[in-house]
């Protein structure tokens, strides 16, 4: 059973959609949704949907889908799909890994 | 409430060997770590269990972190192991290697695997787990304290499930098995088992140890495996060896005179060794053995090494030996094994498979000794033990040889040791002497039997096999030439003792037929003269009655004359007739 957690701002078809496969309750997996929500605020907030799933909920789902660690954010689209694991907290790879330009140091 | 202490549970891998190691296989509901280096056989040996599992219906969850799944079960195809089959019901397998694409971004944790194995595990009833190259995955937390806190949790969650957990990590060749990054794997495991792969004398040689074994006896030492067509087959056992029940009928050597010398051949369940240097006859002794089984109805197995099957049945049927029936038969099995080919743990393994395939009662292994030549004198030796303890424990007689080689060959030495493990040890010897090379055989021993202790020459002909009778002179064996020659004098001399005898009955033949001749010329005038005699008599006899009447009648005119004159009363005399004497001969 999946629990999609409303959009925040104004989201469009076709934007950043993320699936989000945690633990609830571990703490790499409560900093995880934490970071993601703030990733997207920053970035992107008129145009992302995330989905979570709580591996306690469905365990078999993640099996299924080959998610190993969790945390994992699957970024759906846009294309193509990529997988990131870990707690989100090293915000510069996430970006990289979505193709947006790195935060600088300030 | 006090819990009561319950016995360590084990779940047998189904490996004969490695249950043997580890009194029963594996402690239920623990984890289990098998380390080594590359290529070792952790992963045939986690798969092995978990197949063999699911064959009796235990349910196994196989998750792999390194390889891919699908080589992984085309690997265990290889082993004839229908995995595709036991995947209905029995077997899961889960592909857990992380793509090289996905991005790290901080801190993960093994959760939602766990989890996610839970539900499955639950699922389908699994009792066992297998993770693959543990190692892979952890080299992904790339920290000490998060390694060891991922152990944990797989610890934690294990112990939680109650599922029996093989663990299978990689370690470098030549860290030690108790290296600082897998000392907390170590603590965290109650059996840890340690696969090793080295090369000796070329040869490449598998071992396995039970490095510890939380609350259960198990075999410290360091044993050698194989990984064959069937997977992992460890040839060592516990080295605890039932004592076989022993037989008491004996099996003929094949040669009725060795038979002799050892009060009635080799007891059955026994094994001997034959000793001998080059061209002694080891060989034909072997195959002699296996024959006599052969006709006896008896399973046999021939195993040779370095030597085809078709030479030995070729040679053989020049000293009249015919092994081609029997092969066809079916009652006797040759196998020709290359001893550079393989290790001698291999050897052991596939004769021991033989056995059990083809179920000899007699067992012939030429030259045993063979096995020293590659991969390393001890691991032969033990090889060597071992099959013989095996062969002792199924009631198998064999017979194995042993070349001698160099100028110890008189030392009766073998390069297996084995001698003292044979119960009865046959010596082939050649003799020098007379200018002449003779075999020589005697033996040594032969372990509750009485046995002849004479040096007896062995002789192959084309009719066969057979040992000569002693002839001794001044102190020594007459062998070759010298022997023939003292036969001959002997034959010479009992052929002349025969014409003597013959001709003194040829004249006693001749005088009794002379007498014979003349009996019957006595008896025949014996018969003429009582013929003569009767004819005497009876002439005799009418002349006498002749002249009675004669007389009778002058009596009768004088009686009438005197009657008429004054009367008288005389009586006439008569002759009794005379006794006719024995006319037959004393």
């Amino acid at each position: 059973m999946s629990s999609p957690v409303p959009p925040t701002g104004d989201s469009r078809n076709g934007a950043y959609v993320f699936r989000l496969y945690l633990a609830s309750g571990a703490p790499n997996s409560v900093r995880a949704l934490a970071n993601l929500y703030a990733i997207c605020r920053k970035h992107f907030p008129e145009s992302h949907r995330i989905e979570v799933i709580d591996v306690l909920k469905e365990p078999l789902r993640a099996l299924s889908e080959a998610i190993l660690v969790t945390p994992t954010l699957v970024k759906v689209s846009p294309a193509p799909e990529q997988q990131i694991i870990g707690n989100l907290s090293e915000e510069n790879e996430v970006l990289r890994a979505l193709g947006l330009p790195e935060r600088q140091t300030e | 409430m006090i819990e009561k202490k319950r016995a360590l549970e084990k779940i047998p891998t189904g490996i004969e060997g490695f249950d043997d190691l580890t009194s029963g296989g594996l402690p239920r509901g623990r984890t289990t770590l098998l380390v080594g280096g590359p290529g070792c056989g952790k992963t045939v040996l986690a798969l092995q269990t978990l197949v063999n599992g699911a064959r009796e219906g235990t349910a196994g969850i196989f998750v792999a972190f390194e390889e891919n799944v699908d080589h992984v079960i085309a690997n265990g195809g290889r082993f004839g192991w229908k995995i595709s089959e036991l995947q209905k019901r029995h077997l899961y397998f889960l592909n857990a290697q992380l793509s090289p694409d996905v991005v790290k971004a901080g801190a993960f944790d093994l959760t939602g695997l766990l989890l996610g194995l839970e539900a499955k595990a639950r699922e389908m009833g699994a009792k066992l787990i297998v993770f693959d190259a543990l190692d892979v995955l952890l080299s992904l937390l790339d920290d000490r304290a998060a390694e060891r806190r991922e152990i944990y949790r797989i610890q934690e969650w294990l112990a939680r499930t109650g599922l029996t957990g093989i663990v299978t990590t990689k370690v470098e060749e030549n860290e030690p098995p108790i290296a600082p990054r897998f000392g907390f794997m170590q603590f965290m495991a109650d059996c840890v088992v340690q696969l090793r792969q080295r090369v000796d004398d070329r040869v490449a040689v598998r071992e396995i140890r039970v490095v510890k074994y939380r609350g259960s006896p198990h075999v410290l030492n360091e044993v050698p495996f194989v990984i064959d067509k069937a997977g992992i087959e460890i040839g060592a056992s516990n080295g605890i060896h039932p004592e076989p029940q022993l037989f008491n009928d004996r099996v003929s050597t094949g040669i009725a005179r060795l038979d002799e010398m050892l009060n009635g051949g080799i007891y059955r369940g026994t094994n001997s060794l034959i000793t001998g240097s080059a061209g002694t006859g080891k060989s034909t002794l072997s195959s002699l053995f296996l024959d006599a089984a052969c006709q006896r109805g008896e399973r046999a197995l021939f195993v040779s090494f370095d030597e085809n099957a078709c030479d030995i049945v070729r040679d053989l049927a020049s000293v009249g030996v015919q092994l081609a029936p029997h092969l066809k038969s079916g009652l006797l099995r040759m196998e020709a094994r290359r001893t550079e080919s393989a290790a001698s743990e291999d050897h052991f393994i596939r004769i021991k498979q033989l056995i059990r395939e083809h179920q000899p009662v007699c067992v012939a292994l030429d030259p045993f000794s063979a096995l020293v030549k590659v991969g390393g004198e001890q691991a032969a030796r033990n090889a060597a033990e071992r099959l013989i303890y095996f062969c002792r424990n199924e009631r198998i007689t064999v017979l194995f040889t042993s070349l001698l080689e160099g100028r110890d060959a008189g030392l009766e030495t073998t390069p297996l040791h084995v001698s003292t493990l044979a119960d009865t040890w046959i010596q082939i010897s050649y003799s020098l002497c007379g200018g002449e090379r003779n075999r020589a055989l005697t033996i040594i021993k032969s372990r509750g039997s009485k046995h002849s202790n004479q040096m007896r020459e062995l002789i192959f002909s084309d009719t066969g096999v057979t040992l000569t009778d002693p002839y001794t002179a001044g102190g020594e064996v007459l062998m070759g030439t010298l022997r023939i020659e003292k036969e001959n004098t002997a034959r010479a001399e009992h052929t002349r003792k025969l014409d003597e005898i013959d001709h003194k009955r040829r004249e006693l033949e001749v005088i009794m037929a002379q007498r014979d001749l003349s009996l019957d010329a006595a008896q025949r005038d014996l018969c003429n003269r009582t013929e003569e005699l009767d004819t005497l008599t009876l002439a005799e006899k009418t002349r006498t009655d002749e002249r009675a009447l004669r007389q009778d009648t002058a009596v009768r005119k004088r009686d009438r004359k005197l009657v008429r004159e004054k009367g008288a009363d005389t009586k006439p005399a008569r002759r009794k007739p005379r006794a006719r004497s024995n006319p037959k001969l004393p």
